[in-house]
């Protein structure tokens, strides 16, 4: 259609005197120009009306918050007292809570270290070229996941040393179920008449560690309460008895 | 920031300036509105449409070459609501003349009160279902107030041409629309 331009520039307010009468003129007389001129003049009325809804939902929207925000700070006196001292006992109760009663995984964090080298002394002056030294050498140096894939190449595989240090690599890297598989078999197994016959009882030391890690507090009892009923008074029996303690 | 910047973003609808007029000048209106006995949910009603009005006369261009602050403008419009606000309410007749410092203030803006006839119903009905593209230039044109050369530039076309024939489509394609559901 033309003329187009007209309906534009009444819209923007430039219509020069001459053109209005023209524009007049095309109202009166042009339906079609007419039909395209009250289209496009409702659809103004009703962008104006959603626009304003739009914003007026915004600015609801900000005063809600704000209504919300003053109630907060405005709470009475003596509730925020009220509030002051449930939060200091709250925070007492985890104090005494963290101290006195200790959660498993505290348990474990304070009991676990990874057992010395009893195996391969390692002698940084003169060092050997063995995959057994090698891997001891990174276990050392706390160097697990390199640790974990030496111990894997020694060639005799039988030792229960292996399986006992790579579970001591595993519970260092936070992965307790893997240690647990490993520990299992050289705990249950009958007292190890090798060269490390410690490693039996001290299985079942880090064994109930890594209940403690994965949750499984029962399991960890009963594995405290083998160390806690041995024979001879050693200083694992007495820190089983402490465990116990807590966990019962 | 300048005051036109100001205008220019209350045009173009930017939501962190509507909240920041917001909340630098509700206090001391609701605090205003009290003296007439208006509850703090009404005088917040009458301050939120009060902003609307803001907006629609810096797309009028009323607030071109503004004497005083943008918040005293504001303030001047809320004012004029409250007492027209009271005086419907109370029903009694207000002595206190209207003295503005402003000119151009819009008294009598009627935001919600106009019903839309059955066609502007239908096209309100179908105007969502248009491309956001075409939304925001019809919103643009027909509400912001701002012209083909400034719309060219806000939404970077790459000439006013484009945005003619684009902005032709979208009258065309809501007309075709609206005559479906007719």
């Amino acid at each position: 259609m033309k003329n187009l331009d007209l309906i534009d520039k009444y819209f923007s307010n430039t219509l020069s005197p001459q053109e209005q009468m023209v524009f007049n003129d095309y109202i009166q007389n042009n339906e079609e120009f007419k039909s395209e001129f009250l289209f496009q003049k409702d659809l103004k009325e009703v962008i104006t009306s959603n626009q304003r809804e739009d914003l007026k939902k915004t600015l609801q929207g900000f005063e809600k918050d704000l209504q919300w925000k003053s109630r907060v700070f405005n709470l009475p006196k003596k509730w925020l007292i009220a509030a002051s001292i449930c939060l200091f006992l709250g925070l007492g109760f985890w104090y005494v809570k963290g101290n006195f009663f200790p959660s498993d995984k505290q348990l474990f964090v304070t009991n676990f270290h990874p057992y010395r080298n009893i195996v391969e002394p390692i002698e940084r002056d003169s060092p050997k070229q063995t995959i057994k030294y090698k891997a001891f050498l990174a276990y050392e140096n706390e160097n697990y996941y390199k640790a974990i894939n030496l111990f894997n190449s020694i060639k005799n595989q039988n030792d229960s040393f292996i399986s006992f240090y790579k579970a001591m690599c595993y519970l260092s890297l936070d992965k307790p179920t893997e240690a647990i598989g490993l520990l299992l078999p050289i705990a249950t197994s009958k007292k190890d008449n090798g060269t490390f016959k410690n490693f039996h009882e001290l299985s079942n030391w880090y064994l109930g560690l890594a209940y403690l890690k994965n949750n499984e507090k029962h399991k960890a009892i009963s594995q405290f309460s083998i160390i806690a009923n041995l024979p001879e008074n050693t200083c694992m029996k007495e820190e089983a008895e402490k465990i116990l303690k807590f966990l019962n | 920031m300048g005051e036109d910047k100001i205008i220019r973003l209350l045009r173009l609808g930017d939501n962190a300036t509507f909240q920041k007029i917001y909340i630098e000048n509700r206090r001391p209106f609701i605090k205003y509105a009290k003296k007439f006995n208006v509850d703090e949910n009404e005088a917040a009603d009458i301050y939120q449409d009060s902003i609307i009005a803001l907006r629609e006369n810096a797309i009028e261009g009323k607030l071109n070459n503004l004497e005083s602050n943008i918040s005293t403008y504001l303030f001047a419009i809320a004012k004029n609501k409250i007492y027209r606000f009271h005086r419907e309410k109370s029903k009694l007749s207000f002595d206190e003349d209207l003295t503005l410092n402003e000119k151009n203030i819009e008294i009598d803006v009627d935001l919600f009160g106009k019903k839309l006839t059955n066609e502007q119903e239908v096209l309100r009905t179908w105007f969502p279902k248009l491309g956001e593209r075409c939304k925001e230039v019809l919103n643009l044109y027909y509400y912001q107030g701002f012209n083909l050369d400034e719309i060219t530039q806000i939404l970077n076309y790459s000439s006013k041409q484009v945005l003619k024939s684009q902005k032709s489509r979208c009258v065309k394609k809501l007309k075709e629309l609206c005559r479906k559901k007719i």
